[in-house]
């Protein structure tokens, strides 16, 4: 086909000019008339009808090459990565409320920006393709907009208030794209919710000439790293909540699961669990190592998937094929040797979260417990031990989770994240029994202490030799009786946590001069 | 020594000028104009951060104000883009929402556009004084809420506010018309002679009120039997 074989002359050249992005050879399908670009996981793909159309009025290699201009400036500059699109995208929702014309209002501004970029930098033919193109609705706005800041003709004008207002906007300054979307989404409100509206009545739905931006764009490894930044970069949970049920069912088609990655549909997405799952994988938690009876060297054991997160050094390179793939490089599961010898290990861990009604409820704002405690169990999960979860309210009357030893991350989420709002009061019995079922654990406990048996936990306490990080939230009398009463023990370790930054400074299973004389407090 | 990245040099760059950096240039003057105006405004009448809201300062700012903007070019989102400067700008050292208000007033009124509309919602203070003395060839529409004291003295103009205003709206207004399309604080209409204030939502109270014509909800409240003109 002529179009293919001019994408095989241009390519060499259009790569060059971009700095040689990391982009397959884009290929060539039938697709539609209108519609000239399609990015699916980074292969760039051209419609021949609509270069067969636009042919009659414009050199064949201009459209091809303009096309790609477009589409690598899209990979090269804005959005550049999963991160900037959903912040694009969750800016402009905050204008327009909706969650179709949001996308609309990114995918026109990611344009603006690309477009106007590649005149400015790059020697393209994008201005002779809008010049080309069927200019109605947003599109001759834009195309208006476009002759008023890149200074050609492109036989559109018009709408002068409009373009006014959208050419003052600084769409090469990257740093106020957030403040730019929201003015740019601002002055095309309009002109979107007639769109919306007359495709409601038609149920025809005209496409984007320079493709549409979907999730389709990104790969599940930079949905992942995307969502993680953009969980630690919004303010508040419900923002990420908001954001992450829009694309829900886009993401749950790729095959994006709370879990990790690649465990495929029908394992529904919980945008309150992901937003503490990223937000956690942002703070690494140090845990002080543990002399360990009987424990050996580890050695490789058997095979398993690698996820993201897994530590790349236990990646076989042999059985991958060469690939850093989620669900296709494959990782060794070690097993501990049966030497013996004084090793440090690291123990499995009982998480002990409160989640009473003085608590915050982790669903509607950001709990600093539930971080603590999510960030604590990755630390220890990470080391290939298990956590335990006691996750009470008023216990004694029922409003509790118990969680057995596990390594199921989903599971140990779920079950920190719950919610009961009641009464405070442990039941001991409950946490004696959870201990029994592992060799000499770590308990991390995170509360604002405010508990009716708080005296009998103490003692419990006392009475223990397993390592305890005991978080407490804010101070009140009762973290000072707590402190007080565990001031002589050298196994319990006490932390504040104000706000999220403290959460880094909480060392898991710290204990006073362990370092010196291991032996001493055991 | 070769330089290694020889091969890159010039690469497709063209780095051309477009029409879009003036735009943003000339933005950008404008706006640090408009700011030094703001700021000797501030220098005269509000040395100890501290304003007093009184006739004669209110008269005393204004004619400051068209001083610090005369022989100005702008337009009407030179305007806008002051109000969020003031809001969020590190340009600005401090933001009194009075002589901020009484400034953006001085700059509508002397605009060259006949109507100018104003994009305030995302601004987090609400300014003072918006539309003060605005003449009868004028119209302000503001979206978004404002603060007090917003349209006193106006002076023929048209000033519509689709949002919320506060205490004291449509004080001493002389003639030209107030619509504010949500609700309105305490001395609404205070001192008042003329002119009409039509409101959407509802008045928390009025003002002493002279002359001219009050509605809340298309009902006329101001002449009516219940209500009667206040006479000094």
């Amino acid at each position: 086909m002529e179009i293919e074989h001019i994408i095989q002359k241009l390519w060499p050249r259009v790569r060059k000019k971009h700095f040689y992005p990391q982009l397959p050879l884009p290929v060539v399908i039938e697709g539609g008339e209108d519609c000239a670009l399609e990015i699916k996981s980074k292969q760039l793909s051209i419609s021949s009808a609509f270069y067969d159309k636009l042919k009659e009025d414009m050199d064949g290699e201009e459209i091809v090459e303009a096309v790609l201009d477009h589409g690598i400036t899209h990979y090269m500059y804005c959005p550049w990565d999963f991160h900037t699109h959903l912040t694009l995208y969750n800016e402009a929702k905050k204008v327009v409320r909706q969650k179709d014309q949001a996308h609309r209002a990114a995918t026109y501004f990611m344009d603006v920006v690309t477009d106007t970029y590649c005149v400015k930098e790059k020697d393209t033919n994008i201005a002779t393709l809008y010049k080309n193109l069927p200019k109605t609705g947003v599109h001759e706005v834009l195309t208006a907009l476009y002759e008023k800041i890149w200074g050609e003709d492109l036989g559109s004008g018009g709408h002068e208030e409009l373009v006014n207002r959208l050419s003052r906007i600084p769409y090469l300054d990257r740093k106020s794209w957030k403040k730019s979307i929201k003015k740019f989404t601002e002055v095309i409100q309009h002109i979107l919710e007639e769109e919306w509206n007359d495709e409601q009545m038609s149920s025809h739905r005209k496409p984007n000439p320079m493709g549409e931006h979907s999730l389709e764009n990104y790969s599940l490894e930079e949905i992942d790293q995307g969502l993680r930044e953009f969980a630690g970069a919004v303010g508040d949970l419900q923002e990420f909540k908001e954001t992450v049920e829009d694309l829900k069912e886009e993401l749950e088609e790729k095959g994006y699961g709370a879990g990790g990655m690649g465990r495929g549909k029908g394992n529904p997405l919980d945008a309150n669990l992901l937003y503490y799952m990223k937000l956690a994988e942002s703070y690494t938690l140090p845990i002080r190592k543990l002399p360990i009876e009987k424990r050996g060297y580890l050695h490789p054991h058997a095979h398993r998937p690698w996820e993201i997160g897994k530590p790349f050094a236990d990646i076989d390179v042999w059985t991958s094929f060469g690939k850093i793939i989620p669900g296709i490089t494959q990782i060794w599961t070690k097993r501990e040797g049966e030497t013996h010898g004084e090793y440090e290990g690291i123990p499995d861990c009982l998480i002990i979260i409160d989640s009473s009604g003085s608590m915050i409820n982790p669903r509607e704002r950001l709990s600093h417990a539930v971080l603590g405690a999510v960030c604590a169990c990755n630390a220890y999960l990470k080391h290939e031990s298990r956590a335990a979860v006691y996750n009470f309210s008023d216990a004694l009357r029922g409003n509790k989770v118990v969680l057995e030893f596990s390594h199921d991350k989903e599971q140990i989420y779920q079950a920190i994240c719950r919610y009961f709002g009641g009464g405070t009061a442990l039941d001991l019995d409950d946490i004696t029994s959870l201990l029994a079922n592992a060799d000499n654990p770590d308990i991390f406990i995170i509360t604002d202490m405010q508990i009716t048996n708080l005296e009998k936990l103490i003692d419990f306490f006392q009475r223990i030799d397993n390592r305890v990080t005991a978080v407490h939230l804010g101070h009140n009398v009762h973290t000072t009786r707590f402190k007080d009463g565990m001031a002589k023990k050298k196994n319990i370790s006490l932390f504040n946590v104000k706000n999220k930054e403290d959460i880094p400074k909480i060392i898991l299973g710290k204990v006073k001069e362990y370092l010196n004389s291991p032996a001493e407090w055991r | 020594m070769k330089n290694p990245f020889e091969a890159f040099h010039h690469t497709g760059a063209r780095k051309r000028e477009i029409p879009l950096d003036t735009i943003l240039k000339s933005k950008e003057e404008t706006l640090s104009k408009i700011l030094t105006g703001y700021e000797d405004l501030l220098k005269n009448e509000a040395k100890d951060l501290v304003w007093l809201m009184q006739y004669s300062t209110v008269i005393k700012a204004y004619s400051i104000a068209e001083k610090g903007i005369e022989g100005l070019e702008y337009t009407a989102e030179d305007i806008e883009e002051f109000c969020y400067a003031l809001d969020h700008s590190d340009q600005i050292p401090y933001l009194i929402t009075g002589p901020a208000g009484i400034y953006i007033s001085a700059l509508c009124n002397h605009a060259q556009e006949q109507e100018i509309c104003l994009h305030l919602r995302d601004l987090t203070v609400k300014i003072n004084l918006l539309g003060y003395r605005l003449p009868t060839d004028k119209k302000l529409m503001v979206q978004g809420n404002v603060g007090d004291f917003t349209g006193i003295g106006l002076d023929g103009g048209e000033l519509i506010i689709e949002g919320s205003g506060k205490n004291y709206t449509g004080a001493g207004m002389k003639r030209g018309k107030i619509v504010v399309r949500h609700n309105l604080g305490f001395n609404t209409g205070h001192g008042m002679t003329g002119g009409e204030l039509m409101v959407g939502g509802r008045i928390k109270g009025l003002g002493k009120i002279v002359g001219g014509k009050l509605y809340e909800r298309d009902q006329l409240i101001f002449p009516n039997e219940g209500i009667k003109p206040f006479y000094v």
